[in-house]
């Protein structure tokens, strides 16, 4: 994946998860709990996904001493990345407000 | 009564779904999945049950693996068996899937096929190098280069065949129907021209029984060929730690 395409939204979760060293476990808890109990990110993909942040310098390993609760946290480059979808997502959710509001008038 | 029962797979590649619903119905006889076994699985007796089953691909390291694991017990999934990257999970219906993007359902595809990609290329450059031969040498030498050639024709097509599988199953779940479709086609045609080219060249009833026996010999030398690679090729990669 490029740097400027837009991050999935499993990926947009996990790095949101990510400002603070989490393992994956509780990355996985608080974007339930976050969502109300509505997203759900699936093992598989999780492993995945962090896999993937790794590769990309967006994650690294915070603390790895213990195999099984090893954490995650955000990069330099990672809040950068973080930080534009965020500025892409509020255009698109003022496009959707903005429309509706003008529908109801 | 043995309390031990093989259940064949329909090839992973082809027919994921298919071996999990199947998996399903013998547990819920009470009979449960232990571990892969060759081009199947083995099943031990125990109690009915109703167990949901999925697969994942992940090339794993023990430590990796440890992690791996966790993320699925975390999620409500049990780790049934590992072999080579291919990994067996069971939950109690009603428990969320193991993938829940269909990004990472399609790198799990792709991580499936990776690990025959090697073997493809050097079977494919080992049989045009064999029939290249057959074209250049003449008398007993021929019929040698002859033979194994057709083995090798026999093991690489359902080879290149599975990669393309793989590939049909990455492009559909990114929903690249278009692109999937090609690459069912061409495994399709890459599985039947092969044979018609060689029935047809085939020119007395004594060369065409000689062509069915090497077929066989490759059809049963593919699957043992594949199990090996495997298996060698995780053991070499990681030194040979049980994951």
């Amino acid at each position: 994946m490029k740097a400027n395409e837009q991050l999935t939204d499993s990926m947009f979760y996990i790095m949101a998860a990510l400002t603070k060293p989490r393992h994956g476990y509780a990355i996985m808890n608080l974007i339930e709990e976050r969502s109300l109990g509505q997203i759900t990110i699936g093992p598989a993909s999780m492993y995945t996904i962090i896999k993937k942040l790794l590769k990309q310098e967006w994650i690294y390993l915070h603390d790895g001493s213990k195999a099984r609760r090893k954490t995650y946290l955000l990069t330099e480059k990672g809040k950068e990345i973080l930080k534009a979808d965020i500025q892409l997502r509020k255009l698109m959710i003022n496009l959707a407000e903005e429309g509706l509001k003008e529908a109801e008038e | 009564m043995s309390n031990t029962k093989y259940m064949m797979s329909g090839g992973l590649a082809f027919s994921e779904n298919k071996d999990m619903e199947k998996l399903r119905k013998f547990s819920l006889k009470g009979w449960h999945v232990s571990t892969f076994a060759f081009m199947g699985y083995k099943l031990t007796k125990g109690t009915s049950t109703d167990y949901i089953y999925s697969v994942d691909y992940q090339l794993l390291d023990t430590e990796e693996k440890e992690e791996y694991v966790d993320f699925f017990h975390a999620s409500g999934w049990t780790h049934v068996t590992s072999e080579a990257n291919m990994h067996l999970f069971r939950a109690l219906p009603g428990t969320k899937p193991i993938h829940t993007e269909r990004e990472t359902v399609a790198e799990k595809h792709e991580n499936s096929g990776k690990m025959l990609i090697h073997a493809a290329i050097l079977l494919c450059f080992m049989t045009a190098l064999f029939w290249l031969g057959s074209l250049i040498t003449s008398e007993g030498l021929q019929i040698t280069f002859i033979v194994i050639a057709i083995i090798l024709t026999a093991i690489t097509i359902p080879t290149v065949g599975t990669i393309l599988t793989t590939y049909h199953n990455k492009w559909k779940a990114e929903g690249k129907i278009i692109l999937a479709r090609i690459a069912k086609s061409v495994a399709i045609l890459f599985v039947i021209t092969p044979l018609f080219v060689i029935l047809l060249t085939a020119n007395s009833p004594n060369s065409l029984l000689r062509l069915f026996i090497s077929m066989a010999i490759g059809g049963i030398a593919l699957p043992v060929l594949i199990w090996i690679i495997m298996s060698l090729y995780y053991k070499f990669s990681y030194k040979g730690e049980k994951i």
